[in-house]
């Protein structure tokens, strides 16, 4: 059953700011949900009463539906002091959660869906990096990633090669680490956490944590929503809309690498809520 | 000395319009980043104080304040269009036309664009009947297109792109984030690649750069 | 399967693209440069991103998400994350027939296409949200100025001397792309005319709920 894994995750289901005019009706994996403010003692319940576990981390409530939970992740960057946190609201896309998690980690599509912002023709190459499964977290990481890109962040003045580290701490959650203009031995960091409404519909959280004292809150974002909107209609327009898991289906390059260890990754869990699998 | 002021949400196909003009006309303005989604800063006691309508886009040059986009894009092509084509107001057939489609422009903001705000943003409206609304809008608009190509016109106005093409063009080319697909509607899928082809053209998330027109990659 | 037809000529000139549907199949059409038009699975096999959001250079279809560039035989021929890669022979897209004829575009699924004789000008191509018998009853009670059509076989309607042939394409149970086709060189007004009523057939074939 594809929920199995799934409900022992934790999962985004309400910003700080969308409790304070009352609570927010949702739906995770298939169930409805009500978050009741205020953040930092939100209650979230479903139809029947039952309540379920919440806490705030992140700027976000975050909740779990099963019974042996694993534990949240950390992300420190996001209690330095003298960085701007930034919940970037939601915004819902027709597709699998597992496919909004993998068009985060790629970058060959930068030249063409951001065009001259995260990148443009012809500085399309994507140079070779370095992909590994943490066997302490078990998590997914991509370091040494680079790219040209005329525009990277608010902060950054004319084009710049961006660094990256790219990070999945759990199958509906990326994190990226980024050259960080102003501050270049510190990393930005940007996520997004994935509510998965149903297997081909999610609600989709962003989330920073940058280091920028020029820019205005609206301004970081609505940078944020711009990228992010760019990828919605790629996200809705992929064909099986559930993530194939089978390698044979879809085509992967050496550019794909971080996509083809996050796929391995899902099968080897069993985590397939969003996927397509040979035996579903 | 910039052309003017606007306060902006990246998103909002109304604040498009303006950018979209703006571009077209070479025009360098500053832009005010307003907390649209998820602050709802656009109903602000600050906001309401500069547009009591508490909507977005606002337009400030020197004393004029302009609250309606139709408004905007009229009092843009009146002042910074040396060459008087993009609103023949004096006109007394291409004039009232081109009020005509501001006023369908307007329609679409309420249909189409709503339609997307729910979809996208969850607005809470009757997502449903902004669809059912937005189809009966593609639909007249497909009509009136399939005219011009029985009359081998390619523009909603006269011989040549107006406001009225510019304030329509936006709802229809982002009808897709509210799933509404342009599959039955060839005359605006020419129409909507006739706008994204003008000199100047800038885009919007949700709306794709033309790539073919840029230099093919090496290869 | 027969072929069905997909738009009009005159709807996708050189350097365009667009999306269709054919025996539920989604499919792409587009012309190259060189004015040759093709139909393939609407699926880039890299990612599944819907070629028909994808872009011509030169005789090659490009795929918005990373630019892959596929050539008219439907061969990869450009990756440009790898831009010194020669893409291996398995990466393609999957082909389809096409076929051109008196201004209609006609896709087959399985076998070859063709088009059907006729000697009548296309007039526009729309979508109607109800069954092929549904749009084709409604159509034999549309009026146009006072008077009902002659139904004829094939989707044909005639009133008088013009004639308007109604070629259906089922997208669904109860939807259906139309492709009209009427008497040539009608004058302009007499094309108007003959577009509002498809208007006034469809809401007429839409109104009829399910067939």
């Amino acid at each position: 059953m594809s929920l199995d894994y799934a409900k022992n995750d934790w999962y985004a289901v309400a910003d700080i700011f969308c409790l304070k005019d009352g609570p927010r009706q949702t739906r995770l994996l298939g169930t409805d949900l009500t978050v009741t403010g205020p953040a930092d003692t939100a209650t979230v319940t479903d139809a029947e009463g039952n309540r379920y576990p919440a806490q705030l981390r992140f700027d976000h409530v975050w909740t779990t539906l099963g019974d042996a939970p694993r534990t949240l992740f950390e992300i420190p960057q996001g209690d330095e002091p003298g960085r701007r946190r930034v919940p970037c609201g939601v915004v819902r896309v027709r597709c699998s959660p597992l496919r909004a998690v993998e068009n985060f980690l790629d970058i060959a599509h930068f030249p063409f869906v951001h065009t001259d912002i995260l990148g443009s023709e012809p500085q399309t190459e994507v140079r070779p990096y370095n992909v590994e499964i943490r066997d302490e977290t078990d998590e997914v990481w991509a370091t040494q990633v680079k790219f040209f890109q005329p525009q990277a962040a608010r902060s950054a003045g004319d084009g710049i090669i961006t660094e990256y580290d790219y990070r999945v701490p759990a199958p509906t959650t990326a994190v990226l680490y980024k050259t960080c203009p102003p501050k270049p031995e510190a990393q930005d960091v940007i996520a997004i956490f994935v509510q998965p409404v149903s297997e081909t519909e999610c609600d989709v959280w962003p989330w920073m944590a940058l280091y920028d004292d020029e820019s205005t809150f609206s301004e970081m974002v609505q940078f944020q929503h711009e990228i992010f909107v760019q990828d919605r209609s790629i996200l809705e327009n992929q064909r099986p809309v559930k993530l194939p898991l089978d390698p044979r289906m879809e085509i992967p390059m050496r550019a794909d690498l971080t996509s083809v260890a996050y796929r391995r990754w899902l099968k080897k869990h069993g985590a397939f809520y969003g996927a397509l699998t040979e035996d579903a | 000395m910039t052309a003017f002021t606007l306060y902006n949400y990246v998103l909002s196909g109304n604040c498009y319009k303006i950018r979209l003009m703006a571009s077209l006309l070479g025009l360098d303005y500053e832009t005010i980043a307003v907390n649209f989604y998820p602050g709802f800063e656009h109903r602000s006691d600050a906001m309401l104080a500069l547009n009591p309508a508490g909507t977005l886009p606002v337009l400030t040059a020197g004393d004029t304040v302009l609250t309606d986009t139709q408004a905007m894009l009229g009092w843009l092509a009146l002042n910074h269009d040396p060459s008087r084509q993009w609103y023949p107001a004096a006109d007394p057939l291409l004039g009232p036309e081109v009020l005509q489609w501001l006023a369908f422009s307007g329609r679409l903001t309420n249909s189409a664009g709503l339609a997307r705000l729910h979809a996208m943003l969850n607005w809470p409206v009757d997502g449903e009947a902004a669809r059912r609304a937005a189809v009966r809008d593609l639909r007249e608009l497909e009509l009136i297109l399939t005219d011009r190509v029985f009359e081998g016109r390619t523009w909603l106005v006269g011989d040549r792109p107006t406001i009225a093409d510019i304030a329509c063009f936006p709802y229809v080319a982002l009808s897709p984030d509210a799933g509404l697909e342009h599959d039955g509607y060839p005359a605006i899928r020419n129409w909507l690649y006739a706008v994204r082809s003008l000199p100047g053209f800038t885009t919007m998330p949700g709306i794709h750069e033309l790539h073919e027109l840029r230099e093919p990659a090496d290869g | 399967m027969p072929s069905m037809p997909v738009g009009l000529t005159r709807d996708l000139p050189a350097g365009r693209v667009m999306h269709a549907e054919v025996d539920e199949v989604d499919v792409v059409v587009w012309r190259a440069a060189n004015g040759e038009i093709a139909a393939w699975n609407n699926r880039c096999p890299h990612r599944g991103m819907a070629l028909s959001h994808g872009f011509v250079r030169g005789n090659s279809l490009a795929c918005l998400y990373h630019g892959w560039h596929y050539e008219r035989s439907g061969r990869c021929s450009y990756i440009p994350a790898h831009p010194d890669l020669e893409p291996p022979a398995t990466i393609h897209a999957t082909k389809y027939a096409i076929a051109e004829e008196g201004g209609v575009i006609w896709v087959a699924i399985d076998g070859d296409a063709s088009g059907s004789e006729n000697d009548l000008d296309p007039l526009r191509s729309m979508i109607v949200d109800a069954s092929e018998e549904t749009l084709l009853t409604a159509a034999s009670a549309t009026a146009l100025g006072g008077g009902l059509p002659d139904a004829g076989p094939e989707g044909q309607f005639s009133f008088g001397a013009d004639v308007v042939r109604l070629l259906c394409n089922a997208l669904g149970e109860n939807r259906t792309q139309v492709t009209v086709l009427a008497s040539p060189a009608l004058p302009v007004p007499r094309r108007r005319a003959l577009s509002r009523w498809c208007e006034a057939m469809r809401r007429l074939a839409e109104k009829g709920g399910a067939s």
